[in-house]
């Protein structure tokens, strides 16, 4: 194990992260500022992957894929918005669970219908399919464009919600909702509108991760799991909880996965059962929690 | 609150004979399908008697059903106990489990509880899938069925195993009825509506759901057992979090807190499944639509709704029997 495995290693858990990110951005900033939890959040990504590889194939181009299939999904995320989320915000966790549940066994099957039950591959964009030099480490291009994808949008969400004053109006619903209501601020409004980003985010992983891991009907199901774990760990409703805990989710998996085999996958549960017990607010939550 | 009212008395009689009858009239495919509805039954009524009346939807019932499963391999088939004993070590790790995550996890609630359940879920399902010793996600076979020949029993006989699934099938409803009818039952109903004032009437709450929990998982492991015993091979795939899904929503689709709606829940479940299955391979897309449409339409279930109807009928206007338990 020397320098360039550890470097590779680290490159592979940042990638990783910045999906999770990705994905739980959205998810907690949902469950935060309505306590309402999406389990069809991970068919949002099935989705973003499966209609992208459609866009590509129909345009020819990557790039067109990875802007209009997350509009896309957005577009779907809208319509379960208005026909099934909005009647749920209420209803009790089980209720949401169980309705998301379903939307999960709905969304697999029109994929299988659609797109059938094999795996798809999206091939990376000519420019991305190379490997860079990194610190003398060669590293696909394309996994360097996913950190960096990453990279970007967290910077533009912390600004958003630090700076502007639709962040300042999220923050404070989420912190109190009532109140924030009461001083004026349309929370179902910006519920929806947070959800939409939530599920271009998802659609974007989804397309983003779709030339790496391949399109295939279990994707949603199976990263359902991390992500969750990710905004538990985090705290609800908190991007630093989101950004703390997709870092912490990532980096256990992929060196759990190499340098503890058949024990990494348990540690993540552990953890997850540790901060249920010992901390349930989550590492970092937001105010009010 | 519990109440075995004589209609679901009857609906229990009514349908376990059902069964019975399809099993003798059917043919082998009609005994391998009443030997499923009981098993996911069995689960499922397990599911209804914590989160029906407790008000803890756990999501790892899967999870405890094959732990009970393995350790009845490893007791069997790795240290050759014979079978009797082997399934009573399973029931009991399977009941010591559920205790474990109801005492941990004591404290939490709602959508943390069901995290909770779902991370320690997945933690069992983790150990088995990778354990090469009981064949990692390759699965474990050479189990053998209980041995009831000095009782004139064959129990190699796929009729045989399927009456002896239902008998259990009544067994584990039995028990459920007769503990949610105990000062224990009415108890952990009290939790679920008013935590507090159980806790200022000096009940222990965490100690109280960590013993439900613990029930529960036992029944649960009864269906571990039967699922072990029915096709003589167990795999990870039964604690996957996915199945203790599929139960929630045979619970919910069957009734919530009514006990006998999941047993409904299970027979539709499962002949919906291979009704479905024998025209499209799409039958996730109709379990997913009917799941959504019970939530919508006040998440009662069939047996459920078919209560409301009847209580709203014989009672007078703004007078209710029996308010739903969850």
């Amino acid at each position: 194990m020397d320098a360039s495995f550890w470097i590779l290693q680290f490159l592979n858990a940042a990638q990783f992260s910045m999906l999770l990110f990705l994905l739980s951005i959205g998810l907690t900033v949902i469950f935060g500022l309505l306590h309402f939890i999406n389990l069809a959040h991970g068919a949002l990504y099935m989705l973003g992957a499966y209609i992208g590889i459609s866009v590509a194939a129909a345009t020819g181009s990557f790039w067109a894929a990875l802007i209009l299939a997350p509009l896309a999904v957005m577009l779907i995320g809208a319509v379960l918005y208005f026909t099934l989320i909005d009647r749920l915000r209420g209803a009790g966790p089980m209720n949401q669970v169980l309705v998301t549940f379903g939307l999960i066994f709905v969304f697999l099957d029109l994929v299988r219908m659609g797109w059938g039950d094999v795996a798809l591959g999206l091939s990376a964009p000519p420019s991305l399919a190379v490997t860079s030099d990194i610190l003398g480490v060669k590293y696909p291009s394309y996994r360097l464009f996913i950190i960096a994808l990453g990279l970007a949008i967290m910077a533009g969400l912390w600004i958003t919600l630090a700076r502007t004053q639709i962040g300042a109006m999220i923050r404070a619903s989420v912190e109190n909702g009532p109140m924030a209501s009461a001083m004026g601020i349309n929370v179902g409004r910006l519920f929806f509108i947070v959800f939409c980003v939530g599920c271009v985010l998802a659609g974007l992983a989804g397309v983003a991760a779709a030339p790496v891991t391949s399109a295939t009907t279990g994707m949603g199901i199976s990263i359902l799991i991390p992500t969750l774990i990710v905004v538990v760990i985090g705290g609800l409703g908190s991007l630093q909880g989101a950004i703390a805990g997709s870092i912490i989710v990532g980096f256990i998996e992929t060196f759990g996965a190499v340098l503890l085999p058949g024990f990494a996958a348990v540690l993540t549960y552990i953890l997850l059962a540790a901060i249920l017990v010992l901390r349930p607010q989550g590492l970092l939550p937001a105010r009010g929690h | 609150m519990f109440r075995q009212s004589p209609a679901r008395t009857l609906v229990l009689l009514a349908t376990l004979a059902g069964l019975a009858v399809y099993a003798s009239a059917g043919g082998y495919f009609a005994r391998e399908i009443v030997v499923e509805i009981a098993i996911l039954a069995i689960l499922a009524i397990s599911l209804d008697v914590v989160a029906g009346f407790g008000g803890m939807v756990s999501l790892a019932h899967g999870a405890m059903m094959g732990l009970s499963a393995y350790t009845y391999a490893i007791f069997s088939v790795k240290l050759g106990w014979p079978p009797l004993p082997s399934a009573l070590m399973g029931i009991g790790a399977s009941a010591l489990f559920g205790t474990a995550i109801g005492w941990i996890t004591g404290r939490t609630t709602g959508i943390f509880f069901i995290m909770a359940t779902l991370a320690f879920g997945q933690m069992a399902y983790t150990v088995f899938f990778k354990w090469r010793w009981l064949g990692g996600d390759d699965g474990l076979g050479g189990l053998s069925r209980f041995d009831l020949g000095w009782l004139g029993i064959k129990m190699g006989d796929s009729l045989t195993f399927a009456f002896f699934a239902l008998v259990m099938v009544l067994a584990v409803y039995a028990a459920a009825a007769w503990v949610l009818r105990t000062a224990f039952g009415r108890t952990l109903t009290g939790i679920h509506t008013n935590e507090d004032r159980m806790r200022a009437l000096g009940v222990s709450t965490v100690v109280h759901r960590a013993q439900a929990l613990g029930f529960s998982a036992m029944l649960a492991g009864v269906a571990g057992i039967i699922a072990a015993q029915h096709i003589l091979y167990i795999s990870p795939e039964m604690l996957v979090w996915t199945v203790s899904g599929e139960v929630l929503i045979v619970v919910i689709l069957g009734g919530l807190g009514t006990l006998i709606g999941p047993l409904l829940g299970a027979v539709i479940f499962v002949l919906l499944k291979h009704e479905i299955s024998a025209y499209t391979n799409h039958w996730h897309i109709v379990i997913g639509i009917l799941l959504i449409a019970t939530v919508l339409s006040g998440g009662r279930g069939i047996y459920g709704q078919v209560e409301h109807w009847l209580t709203r009928r014989t009672q007078p206007a703004g007078k209710t029997a029996e308010a739903p338990d969850a």
